[in-house]
């Protein structure tokens, strides 16, 4: 790519991205262009990615090689699309139902290696090396163990939760509040960060090198946010309201 | 018709899906071999499930347009977008760099899709932030711990937060990353593993009512 294509792109991206930004404000067409550029890009992105990483190399190729097993996933793919057309729609199913069964089968396996036993392992490995463990990690193992049979409990419908085991129940809310809170910061900061990114590339665009694309962009877009603020016609609700 | 259009689906998923639960725990060459096979086809599959939301997709906007509907012309940059990638890959199979530069498609990926995707997530952070406010009403001692928990991790991962931290528990001599630390490893953990272990058990006993037919909500209507 030529510097002029740089350029462009710097330009494009930071419009695109002011486009996008321009929706905390207000909703106008700049966004939505935006928004349906997004749309249209991702799906050409991964139906550039399947067709060089999966038709083109596991369908393709074999059937030029003469390969014929790869028909039967793909007429099993194919009759998914079958969808559209009302009188054979049923025939997706044979699609989905290999999709499910496959599914399926793999979640029970994988359902109940790591996500039940590896848990409940984790939970009670730790105090099989009591011994060798300071006072604090045995108090963390401690901890971990009653959180886990609390949230338990506090999942457990087959029987009514009142007395002892409201009481238990409840301390697994505070378990669940814990991790929920923790969660809910981890998904802040992961956006903040790919916030500053944008804020970063916003900077770089308004370089020199890039002819000044963000200062550019922004000033447009605060000039048509106040021509269309002084010159739009109040609408029929907001005319009630004064 | 009826063993066409609804026996021999369920008894794909009966087979299929006996066969990979089985193959895992029977390990050996056919099984191995069967597993491997099954992914690759289902790799395949998914592929093509792929192609049914893209064609749903167009002919949803291809309807706008027609009809010019309201906005009809936001519809023509979908397929703008879609170009603006597929026409480079096509040109570049697919790369996004030949001898150590950019090509068009690497182009187009790096100022088109993740110019776009990056900032419709960052846009986010600033909704999440609006809906903390109002979420975090500390009206229990529930909420209060939810309100802690992530105000420590907020807190814990940027400079002005240590620098807060230092200053006013200084003296605990606890560094804010150790408490996060150990709220990411001991009751967050307690919490999480909780809720893993119920959906592993909600996820097995699902996955066996659709491998018995129990479960054939995705068939769809006769």
């Amino acid at each position: 790519m030529t510097e002029p294509w740089m350029i462009a792109g710097a330009w494009l991206a930071a419009g695109l991205t002011i486009f996008l930004f321009s929706f905390l404000y207000r909703d106008n067409p700049f966004f939505k262009i935006a928004e349906h550029l997004y749309l249209g890009a991702g799906m050409g992105w991964w139906f550039q990615v399947y067709m060089f990483n999966i038709w083109k190399p596991k369908v393709w190729e074999p059937l030029m090689a003469h390969q014929w097993g790869v028909i039967i996933p793909a007429v099993l793919g194919l009759s998914l699309v079958t969808q559209f057309i009302p009188k054979i729609s049923w025939l997706s199913r044979y699609g989905f139902t290999f999709l499910m069964g496959y599914g399926a089968g793999l979640a029970v396996p994988a359902g109940l290696s790591t996500d039940f036993m590896n848990q409940i392992a984790g939970t009670i490995r730790p105090f099989s090396a009591l011994a060798s463990m300071t006072p604090f990690a045995i108090f963390n193992s401690l901890l971990i163990a009653l959180g886990v049979v609390c949230v338990l409990f506090y999942f457990f419908f087959s029987v009514e939760h009142k007395g002892s085991v409201k009481k238990v129940s409840n301390v697994g809310i505070y378990f669940l509040m814990v991790y929920f809170g923790a969660a809910f910061g981890n998904t802040v900061m992961a956006r903040f960060s790919l916030l500053y990114g944008r804020f970063d590339d916003l900077a770089s665009f308004s370089s020199r090198g890039s002819f000044y694309a963000t200062q550019i962009i922004l000033a447009v877009m605060v000039l048509y946010f106040l021509v269309t603020g002084f010159t739009k016609k109040p609408q029929q609700g907001e005319e009630e309201a004064h | 018709m009826k063993f066409i259009k609804k026996h021999i689906p369920l008894l794909i998923v009966l087979v299929v899906g006996v066969l990979t639960l089985a193959s895992y725990y029977v390990p050996n060459k056919y099984s191995v071999d069967y597993l491997e096979l099954m992914n690759k086809w289902e790799n395949i599959v998914s592929a093509f499930a792929f192609l049914l939301g893209l064609i749903s997709l167009f002919y949803s906007h291809y309807n706008k347009i027609k009809r010019k509907t309201d906005g009809w012309g936001y519809s023509l940059f979908v397929y703008v977008g879609f170009l603006a990638m597929v026409v480079p890959a096509l040109m570049n199979g697919g790369r996004q760099m030949v001898d150590g530069q950019v090509t068009s498609l690497g182009w187009s990926f790096r100022y088109i899709y993740n110019a776009l995707s990056a900032t419709m997530f960052a846009v986010l952070a600033f909704y999440i932030v609006s809906t903390a406010y109002r979420s975090f009403r500390i009206k229990s001692a529930q909420a209060f711990v939810l309100f802690v928990a992530a105000f420590i991790l907020i807190l814990g991962k940027v400079p002005l937060g240590q620098i807060i931290w230092d200053s006013v528990l200084g003296w605990t001599h606890t560094g804010i990353d150790q408490v996060i630390e150990w709220i990411m490893s001991v009751p967050a953990v307690a919490g999480k593993r909780g809720i893993m272990i119920g959906i592993a058990i909600g996820a097995v006993v699902t996955s066996l009512k659709i491998i018995f037919g129990i479960e054939r909500q995705y068939m769809g209507r006769d």
